[in-house]
């Protein structure tokens, strides 16, 4: 985004943010009353301290301060407008409670709100919960947001609710170890570069991290859990995905759409569930452990994804990628892979970790000596009737393989990796669900 | 096909959603202008939050092929359609921010679908309440909010962002409006529009029935008649089935599968049309999804890859792909009828206005176009009339003097069908097509001394090779 003193579009989102308060004061709810309108105490390091207490309607920080919440102090907006706007810059909001904020989408309720101005904005250990945003980040420079516990309102439609963490237009955005759940996204982020978003954990949700138009972006050491999508990264470029995991999500653990020059690496995924809204199965809606789509020249290494309904779908052309050192394991299709051009996954002699790889090694180097073809037929007969592994050395397989070997026409253009890993490389450990 | 007529929109930018009325006729072409302008656009401001900053929406006499009324809006417009009651027609908003840049556009966290009003519109205009803009004859009313008050002309239903197509259902119950950027469409109940414009419901989104959550960039949707809708999927690749009563039913908080199917396509869908879905007629039978990207499809043709219209069977439990078909890029939609419903000309008509233009100027000249092989010649202006039959034209040559301005008029007097005659003058840029009892013409300046072929570029018969004439020019 261009420079804020020069562009017009900042100056509109200030007049609809103005217009938002106009028309929280002019209804039944109160008017936003200024923070310093509470009973904070000052102390030696000129931190203004809030008293337990319940604290009703919405309030607005107008001015650089740090505000240390104690035990028991609650923002109780009675289910209209925002918790706190924040409109200045330098602003700390440690360790308070927010409540019952407003459920109007369409004004961008949040329990807090961080208006362009306020830049710089730390807003750490507070606890939410509430229909509407977490916290809405508008513009925002360099705003912390860390160890935050958001907790959305799992009696609405999902589409109704907020989502955990908005982030619009930010730059520098710090996100670490915040837990969101029941919310709309988890963390939801949009045409924002230069971001750090960092082991927070994301559960039952839509989608855990939904990404668009944001370049060079750092994602790193997050989780989800039972969302409708882990990771739904779209239309950015240089990004770095390292050390996430994805467990139990639906549809797919890590989607990437036009995803370029990115790196991901680390990451972890199992389990991923069918997209079905009920209790049959629905076609086409198989999970789907990375789902890689239109994405080019990016580097998948050392990953892990397991016991899936499909390991990697890879279409619409991607291609260029660099896919090694990675573990493909017990995923019921190892490769869905559309396309009429060959792939081949191995870098520098070292290609992927297959759990249905049936070929040997004989020199012990730790690498197959024959290749890896997923979309081989022998392997979806293994899929299909696991029993038949006892027969690997069988005639009737070997005649099989020989068959394909002879007549390339029966097999389908696809993925080759001519030097397959024996074992797949140890992976972090799974961090503990949150209570 | 031919083209009949053009008009001029005037006042705005860029006509995007395009939809006739359905009922009681086809009266009125529905066309939204999509981009926001000052008014007047003469240099004045630049700014699009300024007051006078809009865009509109618009109305075409399709009979006429006239302009009928404008409607001021708030914020832009991207994609429309009208109902099967006649009194509404609705689009979709994309830049409620009124920003100028897709970061901008993507802000606000809902834009909406404006609903106008059709018969408040005619009485109003009726009425004389209405303004003229910028040097332009055609009725304007306003129907943006005034100090956040509803206009009498529309109602603005607040959707999740950035939404895109907008369809009515073929029952006619529902608009559609499709997310985009939101794994949603939002179903908006047109039996409730008239409470909407009685003003009876506190939030405009009462009149949404369902919202259902369908998956990844929801794009346009499209009817079987037997109350499933198919909608392209452009981030997952897909086209889904599902069930609009189901859907409305799991709104409602009950725990039902509304979602069918969902079938891969091949890539990056936009509009879909499944057959006569744009009537109250829809077939169930076929669906047609118009695809951006065909890469590792067809055969290699350079940079420039065809589109790919994928042709799907929906007339059983499950979609069944059943053809691929490459076409050329751009525009991106369609319309799918049964072929007993189109019948077109198999020859021109001699009274067609296409061509009464030039049908004029040669009875001026006294020509009997039909018969007639002459050349007239008026100052530095020739007029060469010939007709032409397969294998040969009237005339198998003309003389003119250098810098003379030549028009050749050709009209084919074959009376059988698909045999089209082309007319090129070798290197001088006159190309043209005559088709089966049409009359055509072509104007260029004889400004090279010397001999030049003229010849049937069409392939149109046995001899057509031998199909040719010469222009002689006599230098100056």
């Amino acid at each position: 985004m261009a420079d804020s003193k020069t562009n017009p579009v900042r100056a509109s989102r200030m007049q609809s943010v103005v217009l938002t308060f106009l028309l929280m004061s002019g209804g039944a709810a109160a008017a936003v009353q200024p923070i310093t309108a509470l009973p904070l105490q000052v102390d030696a390091e000129h931190r203004w301290h809030l008293p337990a207490g319940e604290y009703r309607g919405s309030f607005s920080v107008d001015q650089p301060m740090q505000i240390v919440c104690e035990p028991g102090a609650v923002f109780q907006a009675q289910g209209q407008g925002n918790g706190v706007i924040v409109s200045a810059p330098d602003v700390r909001i440690e360790g308070c409670t927010f409540l019952d904020w407003g459920h109007d989408l369409t004004a961008m309720n949040a329990a807090v709100f961080l208006q362009p101005k306020a830049r710089g904005a730390v807003i750490k250990n507070n606890r939410m919960q509430g229909q509407g945003f977490g916290i809405w980040v508008d513009g925002t420079q360099d705003a912390s947001l860390i160890d935050n516990r958001i907790q959305g309102d799992p009696t609405l439609r999902s589409q109704d609710r907020g989502n955990g963490i908005h982030l619009y237009a930010v730059h520098g955005a710090r996100v670490i170890g915040n837990q969101v759940r029941d919310t709309r996204d988890g963390i939801y982020i949009d045409t924002s570069n230069g971001n750090l978003l960092q082991d927070n954990t994301l559960e039952d949700l839509r989608y855990g991290v939904h990404y668009m138009f944001a370049n060079d972006n750092r994602l790193i050491g997050n989780t989800t859990r039972r969302t409708r999508t882990g990771y739904a990264l779209m239309q950015s470029r240089q990004l770095t995905v390292i050390g996430n995991r994805s467990e139990q999500d639906q549809n797919y653990g890590i989607l990437m759409n036009y995803i370029t020059y990115s790196t991901l690496r680390d990451n972890f995924v199992t389990d991923v569930r069918d997209g079905s809204t009920g209790d049959s199965m629905i076609s086409g809606a198989e999970g789907k452990a990375l789902f890689i789509y239109n994405s080019l020249f990016n580097r998948i290494e050392h990953n892990h994804f397991e016991h899936s309904a499909v390991g990697i779908h890879l279409t619409a052309g991607s291609e260029d990628n660099r896919i090694a050192d990675n573990a493909f394991v017990g995923n019921q299709r190892q490769v869905k892979y559309v396309a009429t051009r060959l792939q081949e996954w191995s870098v520098d002699g070292r290609g992927n970790y297959w759990s249905d790889y049936l070929g040997w090694d004989r020199n012990n180097d730790g690498l197959g000596d024959i290749p890896y073809e997923p979309n081989d037929n022998v392997d979806r007969l293994l899929w299909l009737y696991p029993q038949v592994r006892l027969l690997m050395n069988s005639p009737g397989i070997e005649l099989l393989r020989w068959v394909q070997r002879a007549f390339p026409v029966m097999k389908s253009p696809g993925v080759l990796d001519s030097h397959p890993l024996m074992k797949s490389s140890p992976q972090p450990l799974a961090k503990e669900p949150v209570a | 096909m031919k083209c009949d007529k053009m008009l001029t929109v005037p006042n705005v930018q860029a006509i995007h959603g395009l939809r006739l009325q359905k009922v009681p006729y086809t009266k009125y072409v529905f066309a939204n202008a999509e981009f926001i302008i000052p008014h007047p656009n003469d240099g004045h401001t630049f700014d699009l939050q300024d007051k006078n900053s809009f865009t509109m929406f618009n109305a075409i006499d399709a009979e006429k092929m006239e302009m009928a009324f404008q409607v001021i809006v708030d914020g832009n417009l991207d994609n429309s359609d009208a109902d099967y009651t006649g009194k509404y027609a609705a689009s979709t908003c994309y830049n409620s921010e009124k920003a100028f840049d897709l970061g901008g556009m993507m802000r606000n966290e809902r834009d909406w679908v404006v609903v106008f009003n059709i018969p408040r519109i005619e009485a109003a205009i009726k009425a004389g309440k209405f303004i003229h803009l910028d040097g332009s004859k055609v009725p304007v009313v306003d129907g943006r909010k005034t100090d956040g008050k509803d206009s009498e002309f529309t109602r603005y239903i607040p959707v999740p962002k950035n939404p895109h197509g907008l369809n009515t259902s073929s029952d006619g119950k529902y608009f559609i409006a499709n997310g985009k950027l939101s794994p949603t469409v939002s179903m908006i109940a047109i039996d409730r529009l008239d409470d909407l414009f009685a003003d009876k419901f506190k939030d405009p989104r009462e009149v949404i029935i369902a919202e259902p959550e369908l998956g990844l960039g929801p794009l346009h949707t499209t009817f079987d008649g037997r109350g499933n809708a198919y909608t392209t999927l452009f981030i997952d690749s897909q086209v889904v089935k599902w069930n609009m009563e189901e859907a409305i039913r799991a709104y409602k908080g009950e725990k039902v599968n509304y979602i069918k199917q969902k079938l891969d396509v091949h890539y990056q869908p936009g509009h879909n049309h499944a057959s006569l879905t744009e009537t109250s007629e829809a077939d169930g039978k076929w669906l047609v999804v118009l695809c951006k990207f065909s890469k590792d499809r067809f055969l290699p043709t350079g940079p420039l890859h065809p589109e790919n219209d994928q042709l799907i069977d929906i007339s059983g439990d499950e979609m069944k792909l059943v053809h691929d078909g490459p076409a050329f890029a751009e525009p991106h939609d369609c319309i799918m009828a049964r072929r007993d419903q189109i019948k077109t000309k198999k020859i021109w008509d001699r009274n067609d206005p296409f061509f009464a233009e030039t049908v004029a100027i040669a009875a001026k000249d006294g020509i009997k176009l039909e018969t007639d092989n002459k050349v007239i010649r008026d100052g530095r202006k020739v007029r060469v009339y010939m007709t032409s039959m397969a294998p040969a034209y009237g005339l198998s040559e003309f003389t003119v003097k250098q810098g003379d301005e030549v028009t050749v008029t050709i009209t084919n007097i074959d009376q059988i069908e698909d045999v089209t005659h082309g007319f090129v003058m070798t290197n001088h840029g006159a190309s043209m097509e005559i088709s089966p009892q049409q009359t055509s013409s072509i104007t260029f300046t004889a400004d090279k001394p010397g001999l030049h072929w003229y010849y049937c570029s069409w392939f149109c018969h046995a001899l057509h090779m031998e199909m040719v004439g010469r222009m002689k020019v006599e230098p100056a």
